[in-house]
């Protein structure tokens, strides 16, 4: 189906969907009040709200947004209790991912991936067969690199 | 019956004396199993155990051998796999209750490995609920609640190889077989007194295991000596063509002899500076001890420092995205409530929203660090460092406010594959084990299994055992 200029693609809608849900955690201020509106429960997560006051109001507000798009998707899931154990746990990654965003990488830095022995696999399966070497079919049995049957 | 010195005995000297016939694989099952019915059920060591297996197999074991057919030196030995391992027809939990009636039916590569050993399967671990892969927060997140020390047992076992390391520590098992993403392999051996090899990211086959992190899963066994894991890690390790992410056959499989160690040049060690930044009070002397043991044994002992980096915020945003891909449908079905753990509960549904970008970044930052540490072991063979700063925490602690303190050696040899073998070194003032990392280059495990060798040739703390009634 073609789209029409002011058509939103699927990944848009989504994206606008969930913003629009996060629409008071999207300003940092908000979010940082909803942190001091809602803080912890007692015997919870060690974090306080003072420690998330270390968070940048970016960050913060990235917490925010994660902690509500979590809520936007699974509306009926959680307790209170759990409510305030995934806005901590969304505080803890966030700081894990703010010290790794810190880290200066470039452009030409590859990512380490662990596919060398898909990619020997696929040159394997790539080659020629060798007919001179492939073993001879018992009677009966079709050769190793005979095509396959027609059904 | 068969005492239990005969069941502390490393493997090394048990299948010589299965070889000599001096003790039938029969009789050491039977009494292994015994002494797992009787106490396994106070430690949780267990899953279940497979007495029809184990008879089986060591009934097989002992015809062969009489008819003088060795198979080598895990032939008759009986063992415990975490339950995290495939095996046919045996219910496979993964430690977690939406998965306790999962049963395969297929063998995990390492079982069919250990089987053409000659080894004899004589039950599952405990574990860690999906071993810690939606986190977790209490020691009894595990569906047979949390696995007791044999040292003291009101302390924990440490995760997620919880039941693997508490089995070997109370003599229930010849040795067992658990896995590492990030500390599962050296906690539980540090914590319960025992030898536990941490080997190169694939050079033992994932096939059949229960995925966590892709990327980082390891398979290693935990034992009662340095020795005893290398010749199990000789039997577990090789490439495997269903497993796609194993080295290549030359890199991946391993060959052990102790004869290989006496023409083999000394090992450069250097002690690590900075792979804890606090040492707990209790284990200072012991560590101290062993600092000093370490520099008498590899004269020329130099420190070294880990690099400065954002690396384990990198082995966490690694293993959460890809926990999160792992167990899509757990999470999205809604099932992960069912854990036992409250951060379990919960967690899966943060790190499916980590972004892209930043998984990315954490494995170009993790390609970095593989450089930084290949520069660093240009010049040391093995770095040395405390397994953990600490003997066994409580078994009530909540681990995330008791044990919040960094670890930088988990997060780069887990980041970066390497291999590390924990040995014990000493005993707390409250007499709980301390144990001792060696940590080498990815592929170099032959150095990690000479260096803890070596120390353990020269301390007997590997000899010694719990009472347990």
């Amino acid at each position: 189906m073609k789209q029409g200029k002011d058509a939103l693609t699927r990944r848009e809608f989504a994206t606008r969907a969930a913003l629009g849900a996060v629409g008071v955690a999207s300003d940092p201020a908000a979010a940082w009040s909803a942190f001091r509106r809602d803080g912890w429960p007692a015997g919870g997560p060690r974090q306080t709200p003072e420690e998330a006051r270390k968070l940048s109001p970016q960050g913060l507000a990235e917490v925010e947004n994660r902690y509500q798009a979590i809520l936007a998707q699974y509306p009926d899931r959680f307790s209170d209790a759990q409510k305030a154990d995934l806005r901590h746990v969304c505080l803890v990654t966030q700081q894990s991912l703010d010290r790794l965003r810190a880290y200066a990488v470039s452009n030409a830095d590859q990512p380490a991936l662990y596919l060398k022995p898909l990619v020997e696999r696929e040159k394997k399966s790539n080659a020629p067969p060798n007919l001179k070497s492939a073993a001879p079919a018992p009677p009966g049995k079709p050769a190793a690199n005979a095509p396959p049957e027609k059904p | 019956m068969l005492s239990a010195d005969i069941l502390y005995l490393p493997v090394s000297e048990l299948s010589k004396r299965i070889q000599s016939r001096a003790v039938s694989p029969v009789d050491l099952t039977r009494a292994y199993l015994d002494r797992s019915e009787k106490l396994g059920p106070k430690l949780n060591a267990y899953a279940r155990l497979t007495p029809e297996i184990a008879l089986e197999q060591a009934q097989a074991a002992e015809k062969e051998i009489a008819r003088g057919h060795y198979r080598g030196p895990l032939h008759g030995i009986p063992y415990a796999a975490k339950d995290l391992l495939a095996v046919k027809g045996v219910p496979t939990t993964w430690g977690a209750k939406p998965y306790e009636n999962q049963v395969f039916d297929y063998d995990a590569t390492v079982i069919e490995n250990l089987r053409r050993a000659g080894a004899v399967l004589l039950g599952k671990a405990a574990m860690i609920e999906l071993a810690g892969g939606m986190n977790y927060r209490f020691a009894s997140a595990s569906q047979g609640g949390a696995t007791k020390n044999p040292w003291n047992t009101s302390c924990w076992s440490c995760g997620s190889s919880s039941g693997s390391g508490a089995i070997v520590a109370a003599g229930l098992a010849g040795f067992a077989i658990g896995t590492e993403t990030w500390g599962s392999i050296i906690c539980p051996a540090a914590y319960c007194g025992i030898s536990g090899l941490r080997p190169t990211f694939g050079r033992v086959s994932r096939y059949g295991a229960m995925a966590l992190s892709y990327s980082m899963d390891k398979i290693g066994p935990l034992a009662r000596s340095a020795e005893d894991c290398a010749h199990i890690f000789a039997v577990i390790a090789g490439h495997d063509i269903k497993d796609q992410s194993t080295l290549p056959l030359d890199r991946a499989a391993f060959t052990y002899s102790p004869a290989f160690e006496l023409s083999a040049k000394p090992l450069r060690a250097a002690w690590l500076e900075n792979a804890w930044p606090k040492i707990d009070p209790h284990a200072e002397k012991p560590l101290a001890a062993a600092a000093r043991s370490v520099r008498r044994l590899f004269p020329g002992t130099a420190s070294a420092k880990l690099p400065d980096g954002p690396f384990e915020a990198a082995g966490g945003v690694i293993i959460s995205v890809e926990g999160a891909a792992a167990f899509r449908d757990l999470i999205r079905s809604g099932r992960v409530a069912e854990l036992a753990d409250p951060l379990g509960q919960i967690t899966g549904y943060v790190n499916e929203q980590i972004p892209g970008a930043d998984y990315t970044r954490a494995l170009q930052v993790r390609a970095i660090l593989q450089r930084q540490m290949a520069e660093l072991f240009d010049s040391f063979d093995v770095l040395v460092a405390a397994s953990q700063p600490l003997g066994a925490n409580a078994i009530d602690s909540n681990l995330e406010t008791d044990l919040d303190f960094p670890d930088p050696l988990g997060g780069i040899g887990n980041l970066c594959g390497l291999p590390a073998l924990s040995v014990p070194c000493g005993f707390t003032d409250q007499n709980l084990p301390v144990g001792l990392q060696f940590v080498g280059r990815a592929g170099d495990d032959l150095s990690v299994i000479r260096a803890a060798r070596t120390f353990e040739q020269h301390t007997d703390w590997h000899r010694r055992h719990p009472k347990l009634a």
